[in-house]
């Protein structure tokens, strides 16, 4: 059953839910940065802003009454949350890996004679 | 021979030709809703402004279809311009798309000017044909609805034969895909019923399905061109996430749809459905930063039109912000409760269209100016920069002034006129006298204004870009087409 914010926690489960996407997106830059650099120190501030998304979930989850069913979007957005950007690096790595036949390095591409768009 | 710096039609493809010209009615329409908003915006501050002769829900409606007919013509427009060089084919049916875009733009003529001047009809069926349909958002009288799916039908007919007779790579079998979505959905907003949970219900299949799915996959499908062109992308990338982009969107999109229905008469079992799913809309927002910032660290960001590549940037902050942060803070049913129908939702609204659809639309702006000047240089150093980076730094803080007034507003009516006052009629006006929505209107009004200067000064800059330059610009696509074409002329399996 639903039941419905209390007043007074409006601002909280705004803010809360704000700062999910926001810690969301700076763990995935931090990871990505990381990683991309060779830096597993940033990767580990990733996963220190993760740990902040950790926080804004179950304070949105407790703001917002979020039990019974609602405990399943608990866990699927700390697993997706934690997930996806890993995810995403593999595919990145994957599509990124072996350039198709006759497609060259894109930085060589300005040699390409212009053509019309 | 090429013109360089000149306004040059001949400089154009026949498809590009047609593109400009859905662009130009696109940039007129965005004027018009930009107007429209302001006059809008000022009768909530004057509510006598205009009263009596162009009401409220006048302008506000003038305001959104503008809205929305503007991004539509520029996707249209979006697509003309790409497909021949993706097809590798002039466009089939070019006369009938000719015709098709007269007849969408006379049509859109005549419904404006029946919004304006006759307004109102007796609500029977003559008025349901021939005036206003009465379904917001999407208010164009039946004639209007059936000219338009006509329209869509015939540059369906385009798009496939075009692709069909030249090449049908990744991005033509995903366009051709999303737009038979396109005008099949919209028939889901053209029938009657007088139970108006059904009527909501099947409305929300257009405004929710065309938004959040076949706009989306679209927009993602012109992106892919809009990276291989201006930052030389390879196809191979741009192809593989596109059809992740598909399956995301899709994935949670479509059931996403739930968080229209948790009010309007629908089963209880859409409160999880809709909410469930909503909740998990931003992930693939948040895991394509690690894509973003992937190829930015493996790539250097070199472009050949920057004003093009800033406008696709804004694009992904925006729909980040709009759609992401905006739209998970009130999507569960827990908040929305007291949030929907509230000044909430055009906060979302107001930075989620600009974010995702008009920032990218404004791109193929530039990418067609560039085009009909010759293919003129239009990176670092040219003469006027500083009017396309006003233009994107005013349009930009003024959607995100209006955005975060807006803001204050609906949390204000959602605090006093929902949580105090339980949504009573009284409680309704106290919210919208009190001292803090009338101010958060004020600068609502303000940021609308600072929209208006950005907005005039990219018409000025599009028309003056480049003119002059002799330099062309320097093709940073990296295909080696030719060498390509093998491997790419399979059939998309999108």
């Amino acid at each position: 059953m639903l039941q419905p914010v209390e007043l007074h926690d409006f601002f909280i489960t705004f803010f809360s839910a704000a700062m999910v996407i926001l810690f969301g997106a700076l763990y995935a830059m931090l990871f990505a940065w990381g990683r991309l650099h060779g830096r597993p120190k940033l990767v580990w501030w990733g996963y220190a802003a993760y740990a902040v998304l950790v926080v804004s979930v179950l304070t949105l989850a407790d703001a917002t009454h979020l039990t019974g069913f609602w405990t399943w979007l608990v866990v699927a957005m700390l697993v997706g949350y934690l997930v996806a950007p890993h995810a995403i690096w593999h595919l990145c790595e994957g599509t990124h890996a072996e350039p198709a036949q006759g497609e060259g390095d894109p930085r060589s591409a300005k040699a390409v004679p212009p053509r019309r768009a | 021979m090429t013109r360089v710096g000149v306004l040059d039609s001949s400089n154009l493809t026949g498809g590009q030709r047609l593109a400009v010209k859905y662009f130009t009615v696109a940039l007129i329409l965005f004027g018009a809703q930009i107007l429209f908003g302001l006059l809008a915006g000022l009768q909530y501050l004057k509510p006598d402004f205009l009263y009596g002769v162009l009401d409220f829900n006048v302008n506000r409606m003038v305001h959104i279809n503008a809205m929305v007919v503007w991004m539509l013509y520029g996707f249209l427009g979006s697509v003309y311009w790409l497909m021949e060089d993706e097809a590798r084919h002039p466009v089939v049916g070019l006369k009938l798309g000719e015709i098709a875009f007269w007849v969408l733009t006379l049509a859109v003529a005549v419904v404006v000017l029946v919004y304006l001047f006759v307004q109102y009809g007796p609500g029977d069926i003559k008025t349901i044909w021939f005036i206003n349909e009465g379904r917001e958002y999407i208010e164009a009288p039946r004639w209007a609805d059936i000219g338009i799916v006509v329209v869509v039908l015939v540059f369906y007919f385009n798009v496939l034969a075009t692709f069909m007779k030249g090449r049908f790579t990744g991005i033509g079998g995903v366009i051709a895909l999303d737009l038979l979505a396109l005008a099949g959905l919209y028939l889901a907003g053209m029938f009657f019923t007088p139970n108006i949970s059904v009527d909501q219900y099947w409305w929300w299949w257009v405004i929710h399905l065309w938004v959040e799915a076949t706009w989306e996959v679209l927009v993602g499908a012109i992106m892919a061109w809009g990276l291989m062109k201006t930052l030389g992308v390879s196809r191979r990338i741009v192809q593989t996430w596109l059809y992740i982009e598909v399956a995301l969107m899709f994935g949670s999109g479509i059931l996403g749809l739930g968080h229209h229905y948790f009010w309007i008469g629908t089963p209880d079992y859409w409160f999880e459905i809709g909410g469930f799913f909503s909740a998990l809309e931003p992930i693939p927002l948040v895991a394509m930063v690690v894509h973003s910032l992937y190829d930015a660290g493996k790539h250097e960001l070199k472009s050949s039109n920057h004003p093009a590549l800033a406008w696709l940037i804004a694009h992904a902050f925006g729909n980040f912000l709009g759609a992401g942060v905006w739209g998970f803070m009130h999507t569960l049913p827990q908040i929305n409760l007291y949030t929907h129908g509230t000044q909430w939702t055009p906060s979302h609204g107001h930075l989620a269209f600009f974010g995702a659809y008009a920032t990218i639309n404004i791109a193929f702006f530039y990418l067609a100016a560039q085009q009909w000047r010759g293919n003129v240089y239009m990176s670092a150093g040219i003469a006027g920069a500083w009017r396309w980076k006003w233009a994107l730094a005013l349009l930009s803080i003024g959607v995100l002034g209006m955005t975060m007034s807006l803001l204050i507003a609906g949390y204000e009516q959602s605090f006093i006129e929902r949580a105090i006052e339980g949504s009573t009629w009284a409680g309704y006006f106290k919210a919208q006298t009190h001292p803090w929505f009338m101010q958060a209107m004020w600068w609502r009004q303000i940021f609308g204004w600072v929209t208006a200067a950005g907005y005039l000064l990219l018409v000025w800059d599009l028309l003056a870009i480049g003119a002059g330059e002799t330099r062309t610009a320097t093709q940073v696509g990296h295909e080696s087409e030719q060498a390509q074409a093998g491997a790419q002329a399979a059939p998309a399996a999108a």
